[in-house]
């Protein structure tokens, strides 16, 4: 009976977390699709100013372990700017993340055939109408699968922005394992929760990769 | 001459010694052609003669390193020529009919009229849909291409460049990526187009289609037209002998 009291009691506390953690993930996975996309298209059809930007990005921020970027918004950029810790942590994430999405969009917009942006043109489309109304929304629904995978990833990446002190999940496991001196609860709590999202998220995705399934 | 005349004997597209290369390639090598309104012109020759290249010289998908070209009164290898108006008066279809895969058979005829020409929504459903009623698909509208055959996403191709009222039509090898039953629906469709009055300019190896509706064939080969006529002429009399040897 204990046993169970204590679960529920840990449970309660860690779980307030999970938004934290949420909101962590949610931020980081758009700020990475905006720039992954930008970077992509850039890469692929962008001129060699613009091309060379976006392959910068990618190559060096994917050479730096992500907790690095976290403690340069916390630390450096966040005494420029006001910036909680939330917000560090988030958009670091995001940075990092654009740069695996950049290549994710990077592959897909490649593999969308060559005849798709000659049809475009031949019917009076701009360059620029062709990738925004033909080849990206080919491209994203190809890159689906590889995006569902780099979401799971930005997901269990979010546990680093604890380092800044952001109260998500992980966090509050240690503040539960730091007052109870009981690590078991602390981290089976924050294991099921973190499963359960991973769960939840991978069906999501699957759901969305079955209706959007381009049929060549 | 009154205007009206001067209208009608103006040709709808002017080539005017066209030369392209690719690198040290040389693929055309001063090609001169006219089209008049309502003239089907069917250009064979063998592969790798630059069929394909003249007709994309046409609506600037490809530019000629030398040469002019006119699309009826305007220069289109002038300076400062906007490609993309250029593109909305020329239609072409292509070999690997190249549908857009992620939208249905209507949407691929809609696109162009929404997002090129700014039609508001209703009407381009409207007209997208006479498109397809035009090459026999209306009752496959709402199918993605994947679930068409090759027969019907070329005809949605057509179909797709019609919706834009093209002034000329551009064919480069439309049957020639079908299984041989799947030729007779879209020669047939292209016979109506050219019966309706379309100004058309056909690559095709499909000699029957040649004879019946062409006003006029033209050989070309390495980068030259070699011979020019009446289908008749080509077929029964020709004067380069490669045109024997090619049928
Ligand atoms: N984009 C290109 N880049 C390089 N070479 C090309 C390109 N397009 C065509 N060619 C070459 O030009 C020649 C003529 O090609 P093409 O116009 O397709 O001939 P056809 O349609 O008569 O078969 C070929 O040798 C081909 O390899
Ligand atoms: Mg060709």
């Amino acid at each position: 009976m204990e046993f169970v009291q204590k679960f529920i009691t840990t449970f309660q506390f860690i779980v307030e977390g999970l938004w934290v953690t949420i909101g962590v993930t949610v931020v980081a996975l758009a700020v990475g699709f905006v720039l992954g996309i930008l970077a992509g298209v850039a890469r692929v059809y962008g001129n060699k100013f613009l091309a060379g930007i976006g392959t910068t990005y990618s190559v060096v921020v994917r050479a730096v372990p992500v907790i690095v970027i976290i403690f340069i918004l916390f630390f450096v950029i966040s005494s420029l700017v006001d910036l909680t810790a939330f917000w560090a942590g988030s958009l670091a994430l995001g940075f990092a993340s654009g740069a695996y999405q950049t290549e994710i969009f990077r592959g897909a917009l490649r593999s969308v055939s060559g005849g798709q942006m000659t049809a475009a043109s031949a019917i009076g489309m701009s360059r620029w109408q062709a990738i925004r109304h033909i080849i990206l929304p080919q491209a994203l629904r190809l890159a689906l699968p590889a995006w569902g995978n780099e979401a799971t990833l930005v997901l269990k990446d979010s546990t680093l922005v604890f380092a800044v002190g952001v109260p998500e999940v992980l966090r509050r496991a240690e503040y539960v394992k730091a007052r109870t001196f009981d690590p078991f609860f602390a981290y089976s709590v924050a294991l099921l929760l973190y499963l359960a999202l991973t769960l939840v998220t991978t069906q999501v995705l699957r759901q969305a990769e079955n209706r959007y399934r381009l049929r060549l | 001459m009154t205007n009206s005349e001067a209208a009608k004997t103006q040709p709808i597209v002017r080539l005017e010694d066209i030369y392209k290369a690719f690198g040290v390639t040389e693929v055309l090598k001063g090609v001169s052609l006219s089209l008049m309104p309502q003239e089907v012109v069917v250009l064979v020759g063998p592969s790798g003669t630059g069929k394909s290249t003249l007709l994309r010289c046409v609506n600037l998908l490809s530019r000629p390193d030398k040469g002019r070209i006119w699309l009826e009164e305007l220069e289109i290898t002038a300076p400062g020529v906007n490609e993309d108006k250029v593109r909305q008066r020329v239609g072409m279809v292509f070999q690997e009919f190249n549908l857009f895969t992620h939208l249905t058979a209507l949407e691929n005829v809609m696109i162009g009229m929404t997002k090129v020409l700014k039609m508001d929504k209703r009407a381009a459903h409207a007209k997208a849909l006479e498109e397809l009623e035009r090459v026999g698909l209306a009752n496959r509208a709402d199918h993605y291409p994947a679930q068409l055959s090759g027969g019907q996403k070329q005809r949605v191709a057509i179909a797709r460049a019609l919706g834009m009222d093209p002034h000329v039509m551009l064919f480069d090898e439309p049957t020639s990526a079908l299984d041989p039953e799947l030729t007779g629906e879209v020669l047939a469709v292209m016979q109506k187009l050219a019966f309706e009055g379309m100004t058309m300019m056909v690559v095709s190896h499909e000699m029957g289609f040649a004879r019946e509706v062409a006003d006029r064939v033209v050989f070309m080969e390495g980068g030259y037209i070699v011979e020019a006529g009446p289908p008749e002429q080509m077929f029964d009399h020709p004067q380069v002998d490669r045109t024997r040897v090619s049928q």
